[in-house]
């Protein structure tokens, strides 16, 4: 079919390009504001996609309009702190202008957020919306020594001159001159470094195995989906240090013989995606990206990508599909892509406080990195905190921290008058710790010994006023929207919990409500294709296990 | 790779060998030990949505899904355990929860009875688990073929694979996320503004009867049983395995045959939705000549052949032998063509022979 002149330009600019449909799409809707049927036939010719694939594709993101008004409409965060803030009430002042509802939009620090066109906007009310910045991590009470946040505070780190002058792209430098790619590998390797997304892989494994890996070219992926309910780490990290995540990914494309290397950013961030643009040009000016890094052989281009909304293309199987235009399933595994990532070629994948870290590590060394951890756990961990705490936001804290050290020394502890209820582990993926279980230390044998995992990192605190069946209602609402679809165990199983949290569907005895909710609980978690549905009945398992008279009330009272 | 090592899995305490390549499930199925599947069709590329082919190995803590697990040297293999059956039954039970009834007529397609079946066998309570629906039935869809009755849809995709990678036409895909993915065209369609041939392979992967045979569907309330009687698709030289439906000796459908040499289960819209005619009241039962008046009428084979015959030697006699041109039916097998192509050449003089399927 005959594409429109009217269109051909923008598809001619990016056709060539790596990982073109995510660009294409949103260089449309950024011009139109939504996606005509127009612009998907001639994306569709022009790209070479099926036209019931490219469409059953964009329906999988949320926030691809096909329609106006489209991108301009506000979409208020309904996210599970947000709500907690009346977030409710916000959408509802917000009707008028066509708003919507989102997930977790990542500002739980600074509620609520709500995204309009490319402004990201918070406020509580319709009156107090405003533009503005990601709130700086404050320091920890303690002075206890921190890796990634150690410069973030350093006024103008964002831009490179700034970054450059407080010792930044030294770690890169140092490499180039002084060290081979294993030499890299192997200190990584020693620093006991592990992925900070969620899953907690050792990175100097992960990279070794790309660097073995045959295939060219082999890419590095930055995972800036940050779609975890309750974690806002990374945001603060790409607003005020995005130089040491894009220094993280040159010393990574090093080490493991990749040429290219992509940030995937979540949709939700557009104040980061213009501060990576503006990053990217200048490394790029620096001769730190393209050809002839250092005066060597060594080549690395680096391409941003926005996401369009959706919580599981931050797994990293579903990420690589999306960033190839594919239908964003998560992916069979094996094979894992260390072999079989980007385009099917070798790829690491590590989040952004994973890369962050590394030119720390390489320029202090890995005796230092092990050592900020406390007794025998490695490193750093950032945590982003947030719901009924007196200072919320993100703390760098040593690995093996005391939650409640965490909760109350540094973070001031529940609201006058209140006391803390629970809190949930991994956002909202490592369900809830309450009781006694809150005496844990903040680190993955300890936090897993009570049946959750630490993940990304978020950690929601819940005071003794909050309802945990309508939280728990809420965060298993959130699953169920955000479940691709691929696997009966989840597709289903997150739809029948949430009616049961909300008591449209299920048994009214107590006995069968339970039964009903932890079979379908046990098999999501057996069986289910990827972390998403495995996780998700942490939410109902921990509900169970802490709060079993919160929930016989709720089966039990009356409809 | 050549290894001079013979490389073995135990599958349910049997020793049992296998080559790079092989998933649990195909070494299974070898061995002839039963695996439940819902998303897998041996003609695709395995998906692993399903989950029911989950199966146990030693070493790994979750089970892992047979269809997609390649076999790799000393794997010990669980096929069944009352864990896996307990999940395999939940998964069971919550399958059946999203759609309004299991029970289908097996007229609506060739895998439509999977679910039922398994349904039964793990003797799943399909009142458990009860809540929304999921899919919705696309009523206005009024092509002659395919019913898309997608409230008994259960989000398999074997459809949309089987269209991509069987069929090559790409025509359907999968709308929204979650518990509200629907199978659709593009922009939500009918199946004849999209690039759909109407094959009719999707209806006859379908494990629910979501998809269904409209044709076949005409005599759900025929008495009889359904016979089914192996045969070759009348149409073309391709010559295409089916196998006829039929109840009382009257031919009420057709169905692809999986293990077809020519077509594995594929068929083209004329084997499988263009067979009205051969019960059809205008097909023409006996000889027809026409007579003084120029009207048609019934005759005798010895007649109706003489006036033929008559024909052409007088076309001979008048425009000599050049004026001969033989034409051959696509539908014909090779030996009718060798007597035509004899016909032609020995008993005219003529090389002027074609076929019509050369196009
Ligand atoms: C449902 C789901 C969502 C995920 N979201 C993210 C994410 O937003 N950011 C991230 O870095 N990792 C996420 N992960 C983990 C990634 O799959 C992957 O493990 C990680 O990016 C690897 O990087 P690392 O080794 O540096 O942690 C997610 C995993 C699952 C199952
Ligand atoms: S667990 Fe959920 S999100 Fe993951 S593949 Fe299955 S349906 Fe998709
Ligand atoms: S009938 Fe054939 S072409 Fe049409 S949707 Fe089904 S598989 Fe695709
Ligand atoms: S229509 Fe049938 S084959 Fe297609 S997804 Fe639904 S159940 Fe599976
Ligand atoms: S047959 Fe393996 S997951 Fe469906």
């Amino acid at each position: 079919m005959k594409i429109s002149a009217n269109n051909e330009s923008i598809i001619d600019q990016w056709k060539e390009e790596p990982a073109a449909l995510l660009g294409v799409l949103h260089a449309f809707h950024d011009r139109d504001g939504y996606l005509s049927e127009a612009v998907i036939r001639d994306v569709a010719s022009g790209l070479k996609i099926p036209l019931a694939e490219l469409y059953g594709t964009i329906t999988f993101y949320h926030h691809f309009s096909q329609s106006p008004p489209g991108q301009s409409a506000p979409r208020v965060c309904t996210g599970p702190v947000c709500c907690l803030n009346g977030s409710a009430q916000l959408l509802n002042a917000l009707k008028d202008q066509g708003a919507t509802a989102m997930a977790c939009a990542g500002r739980c620090d600074d509620p609520i957020p709500v995204l309009k066109g490319h402004h990201a906007l918070r406020g509580t009310d319709n009156a107090s919306l405003e533009e503005k910045a990601t709130p700086l991590p404050a320091r920890n009470p303690g002075n206890i020594e921190e890796c990634i946040f150690a410069n973030i505070r350093i006024p103008n780190r964002a831009k490179f001159e700034g970054y450059r002058d407080s010792g930044g792209y030294l770690a890169v430098d140092k490499m180039l001159n002084e060290m081979s790619p294993s030499q890299v590998l192997e200190l990584m390797t020693q620093s006991k470094l592990a992925g900070r997304g969620g899953a907690g892989f050792p990175t100097g494994v992960k990279w070794k195995a790309v660097a073995e890996a045959p295939g060219n070219p082999k890419s590095i992926v930055c995972n800036a989906d940050e779609g975890e309910p309750g974690c806002f780490k990374d945001r603060a990290i790409l607003d005020y240090d995005p130089h040491a995540v894009i220094e993280g990914m040159i010393i990574a494309a090093y080490a493991t013989g990749a040429a290219q290397g992509f940030i995937y950013l979540r949709y939700e961030y557009p104040q980061s995606f213009a501060l990576l643009e503006e990053a990217i040009r200048e490394a790029s000016e620096a001769h730190y990206l393209g050809d002839g890094i250092g005066g060597k052989e060594f080549r690395f281009t680096l391409h941003l990508r926005r996401g369009a909304g959706a919580y599981i293309c931050g797994e990293e199987g579903s990420l690589l599909n999306s960033l190839e235009g594919k239908h964003p399933f998560p992916r069979n595994r094996p094979p894992f892509p260390v072999t079989h990532g980007f385009n099917n070629l070798p790829t690491a994948v590590n989040n952004v406080e994973t890369l962050a870290a590394v030119p720390q590590i390489l320029a202090k060394g890995p005796e230092w990195y092990q050592s900020l951890g406390l007794n025998e756990h490695a490193g750093t961990k950032l945590i982003s905190l947030s719901g009924d705490i007196e200072k919320p936001g993100n703390y760098e804290i040593p690995i093996g921290l005391p939650l409640r050290t965490l909760l109350y020394d540094w973070a001031g502890g529940p609201k006058a008058g209140r006391s803390i209820q629970a809190v949930t582990m991994a956002g909202l993926s490592g369900g809830y710790l309450a009781g006694d279980d809150l005496e844990i230390t903040l680190d993955d044998p300890c936090i897993r010994s009570k049946g959750s995992f630490p993940g990304a990192g978020g950690i929601i605190v819940y005071d003794d006023s909050r309802n945990m069946v309508e939280a728990a209602h809420e965060a298993m609402a959130f699953f169920a929207e955000e479940s691709c679809g691929k696997c009966f165990p989840c597709r289903i199983g997150t739809e029948r919990l949430t009616e049961r949290l909300a008591r449209d569907a299920g048994p009214t005895s107590i006995t069968d409500w339970n039964a009903e909710v932890d079979d379908i609980g046990t098999t999501m978690m057996a069986t289910s294709a990827c972390g998403l549905g495995m996780a998700a009945p942490n939410i109902t398992k921990s509900l169970a296990k802490y709060f079993p008279d919160q929930v016989t009330k709720h089966v039990q009272k009356s409809p | 790779m050549v290894s001079s090592q013979s490389s073995n899995i135990t599958l349910d305490g049997e020793p049992v060998s296998f080559s790079a390549g092989e998933t649990l499930y195909e070494i299974a199925k070898r061995q002839e030990t039963i695996i439940p599947t819902l998303c897998y069709d041996p003609r695709l590329e395995a998906f692993g949505s399903c989950r029911l082919c989950m199966v146990e190995v030693d070493g790994i803590r979750n089970p892992v899904a047979s269809c997609t697990t390649k076999a790799s040297d000393g794997m010990v293999v669980r096929t069944t355990s009352p864990a896996i059956e307990k999940h395999r039954k939940v998964l069971l039970e919550m399958v059946a929860s999203e759609n309004p009834d299991i029970a289908v007529d097996p007229l609506r397609g060739y895998a439509s009875q999977e679910l039922g079946t398994l349904v039964d066998d793990y003797r799943a309570d399909t009142g458990r688990f009860k809540g929304r629906q999921s899919g919705q039935s696309f009523q206005d869809d009024d092509n002659p073929f395919i019913l898309r009755d997608y409230d008994r849809c259960i989000s398999c995709y074997r459809c949309v694979r089987v269209c991509a990678e069987q069929e090559g036409d790409y025509a359907i895909n999968i709308r929204n996320r979650g518990f509200n993915t629907q199978i659709t065209t593009e922009f939500s369609g009918t199946l004849k503004d999209s690039s759909c041939t109407f094959c009719g392979q999707c209806v006859q992967t379908c494990p629910t009867g979501a998809l269904a045979d409209k044709k076949a569907m005409r005599a759900e309330n025929d008495p009889g049983e359904i016979k089914k009687t192996r045969s070759v698709c009348p149409y073309c030289g391709v010559g295409c395995s089916v196998d006829l439906l039929s109840k009382d000796d009257r031919l009420v459908g057709v169905q692809p045959a999986m293990d077809g040499p020519a077509n594995q289960g594929a068929l083209c819209i004329k084997g499988q939705f263009a067979f009205d005619f051969v019960q059809h009241n205008d097909r023409l039962g006996s000889p027809l000549i026409r007579n003084e008046a120029g009207e048609l009428e019934k005759t005798s084979w010895e007649i109706a052949l003489d006036r033929a015959a008559d024909g052409f030697r007088e076309a001979m006699k008048t425009h000599g032998r050049q004026s001969i041109y033989g034409v051959a039916s696509g539908r014909t097998p090779s030996e009718a063509d060798y007597m035509m192509q004899k016909f032609i050449r020995a008993g005219f003089g003529t090389n002027q022979i074609d076929n019509c399927s050369r196009a």
